[in-house]
């Protein structure tokens, strides 16, 4: 492991955040409406522009990145956390269930959604909702006589999924017509400008996962090691992992609620980043937050722009993008490691 | 809404259906008395098809339909459902015993075609995509349950309407409109649709054929920066705030302009011509275009557009 100094830290945080900067003002630039950089730069900082630029920068392509950076900074961190937590190297966001509760409770409102009228927040509410339900769940499973361990925990969150996923196919099954393509949205994710009413739940949620990640950033590292090694080394194993899972699970329930089911964020930029920056979790954890932030808003991007008029769900641009990223990392890494 | 749902627009929607299948003895028995001495024993999988049937006085030969069919025309509710448009239980239509079972080409109910070909029944596939395609389903549904005369009335009186509705809009402004769908996520009504057709035929301007044919989801910043002088909002919520409300389409629509005026931009917000219609009124594919046509030329040019629809209605009729 490269040790970890405070000017690697600025030094790379700050790299990262200067491209995070860039990815959020080329996204606030780019979109079906052509619109140039200065008339983004007067509608958002002079609050100049005609009204209809006025609106497409602020009210639709702003919110957009707000989620974005918010969903994609939770995912992520997630993924590193629950990666070391389980030491899976599989393991994601979804992994313990938590998300399943989420989609869960928000597609029953979302199904209802054919019988009642319900307010447009009704279903990131429900769904968060459901995300704090699961997390009682886990929390109470991993209570018990010492906590449960990382296999535990891991077929907790299977079964936990496997009840979501069976409650979810039912409800789609019944839902109504425009109801089901909802539900179809939220299993592969999206990102919408209306579900920025929900941003402070969201942002509350994640500013709460974080801090206590990077906080716990040091006993991470130790508790990849085995909970042995982690105790010995004077890491009171049971009291952080619970906080480190219930901190991490109600940041997934909030990026649940207003995403739906965004994959491959939370598997594969964690994975990515370990291969370039290390496994300190030090730096991992914060670098993690900022580059899935900037991978979801770019992302989001593609999603909004690619085709004229049209939106495709953001969930299938990472997947996208993702998948040969991180199998062309990966091949990069086993070369270098196979090199006398 | 219902268009979409009575196309069969894509295999997401697949998703929207299973449907409660009642395999009672209750249904074998209905099946068995049931169909009207001289028609048809009909299975309609289809709302659009459904309507048209009962729009001409055949709903007995009906001894099963769809949920969605059920659920839009009252007086079938007590009819024997075989399941959702996209996933209907074979077996129910089966135990029906049906002469004809009636559906809408389209990639989900091709493969329910060809399954019931298979079993032995006749199946009468239809298209309802365009403006045409909807009057010669009317004609071929007359022929099937005996009603050319009903069937040639109802012809006659959308394509009477139509031409009043042309002249008595003609030379009057022409708003840029779009028809919403849903509205999270944005569907629209876009070119080559039996909407795009009535919208034009009222003197609009249909914004969403600019995205692609069909019914596509549209993007948002798309829609603002289009600026819609007139935003027709047939989603759900629009009309789920609309029944909420117990009140007039006026609730509806100050709800939908709720919504919409997020984006103050719009042309449409800034004059409130946001307008919420009964979907089911306005955008099946049945045997009512004459009303969907009336209902669009009130919510682009006014109540007032109605007297000089009847007006060039009468010319028309005047010897």
């Amino acid at each position: 492991m490269i040790r970890l100094t405070p000017a690697r830290l600025f030094a790379v945080l700050g790299g990262m955040t200067v491209v995070l900067v860039v990815i959020v003002l080329s996204a606030l630039a780019t979109g079906p409406a052509p619109l140039s950089l200065a008339e983004v730069f007067g509608a958002l900082v002079l609050g100049e522009g005609s009204d209809a630029t006025r609106d497409i920068v602020l009210g639709v392509r702003l919110p957009r990145v707000a989620l974005g950076l918010l969903v994609g900074a939770a995912l992520a961190t997630a993924g590193a956390v629950f990666q070391a937590l389980l030491r899976n190297p599989l393991a994601d966001p979804y992994v313990l269930g938590v998300s399943g509760g989420a989609a869960l409770a928000g597609i029953a409102v979302l199904a209802l959604g054919s019988v009642v009228a319900l307010p447009t927040q009704s279903v990131p509410l429900a769904a968060f909702v459901g995300g704090i339900v699961a997390t009682g769940l886990l929390y109470w499973v991993s209570g018990g006589r010492g906590g449960s361990g990382p296999t535990g925990l891991l077929l907790t969150g299977v079964v936990f999924n496997a009840v979501a996923s069976a409650g979810i196919v039912f409800l789609a099954s019944v839902a109504g017509f425009f109801e089901g393509s909802r539900i179809f949205l939220w299993l592969i994710g999206q990102l919408s400008a209306v579900e920025i009413d929900a941003a402070g739940l969201v942002a509350a949620s994640v500013a709460l996962g974080l801090t206590v990640a990077c906080v716990l950033a040091r006993s991470l590292n130790l508790l990849a090691l085995g909970d042995e090694s982690a105790s010995e080394l004077g890491v009171p194993v049971d009291s952080h992992r619970r906080a480190l899972l219930l901190a991490t699970s109600l940041m997934v329930g909030g990026a649940v609620s207003v995403s739906g089911l965004i994959g491959f964020v939370g598997l594969i930029v964690p994975h990515a980043l370990r291969l370039v920056i290390g496994s300190d979790h030090r730096l991992l954890v914060p670098a993690t937050a900022i580059t899935g932030a900037g991978f979801l808003v770019l992302s989001d991007t593609l999603a909004r722009s690619l085709i004229e008029g049209r939106e495709l769900p953001v969930g299938a641009v990472t997947a996208l993008l993702g998948g040969p990223l991180f199998i062309l990392l990966l091949r990069r890494s086993q070369s270098r490691s196979r090199l006398p | 809404m219902i268009a979409a749902m009575s196309l069969g627009l894509s295999s997401i929607h697949r998703l929207s259906r299973l449907g409660f299948v009642p395999f009672t003895a209750l249904v074998v028995l209905f099946a068995a008395v049931s169909g009207a001495a001289g028609l048809p024993r009909l299975v309609s999988l289809n709302p659009s098809l459904t309507a048209i049937v009962e729009r001409l006085g055949a709903a007995e030969a009906l001894v099963g339909v769809d949920d969605y069919s059920a659920q839009i025309t009252p007086a079938l509710a007590d009819r024997p459902r075989v399941g959702g448009l996209f996933d209907p239980s074979l077996e129910a239509v089966m135990a029906l015993r049906p002469d004809r079972v009636l559906l809408v080409a389209g990639l989900e109910q091709e493969s329910h075609a060809k399954a019931l070909r298979q079993l032995g029944l006749e199946v009468e596939v239809f298209e309802n995509e365009r403006y045409e395609q909807v009057l010669a389903n009317i004609e071929r549904i007359g022929r099937l349950v005996g009603r050319e005369g009903p069937a040639a009335e109802r012809i006659g009186a959308i394509r009477a309407l139509r031409a009043a509705v042309e002249r008595a809009t003609h030379g009057r402004p022409q708003p840029r409109t779009v028809i919403v769908l849903d509205r999270s996520p944005l569907y629209l009504v876009g070119a080559e649709t039996f909407l795009d057709e009535l919208l034009r035929a009222v003197g609009a301007v249909n914004l969403g054929a600019e995205v692609a044919r069909g019914y596509p989801r549209g993007s948002l910043e798309w829609l603002v920066a289009a600026g819609p002088e007139l935003v027709l909002d047939l989603s759900p919520q629009a009309e789920l705030a609309a029944e909420a409300e117990r009140d007039e389409a006026a609730s509806a629509s100050a709800g939908a302009l709720a919504f919409w005026a997020r984006w103050p931009s719009l042309p449409a917000v800034k004059t409130r011509r946001v307008l919420a219609l009964d979907a089911t009124r306005v955008s099946l594919p049945g045997p009512d275009l004459d009303r969907a046509l009336r209902e669009l030329a009130v919510a682009v040019h006014g109540a007032g557009i109605e007297a000089a629809i009847e007006r060039e209605l009468a010319r028309r009729e005047a010897p």
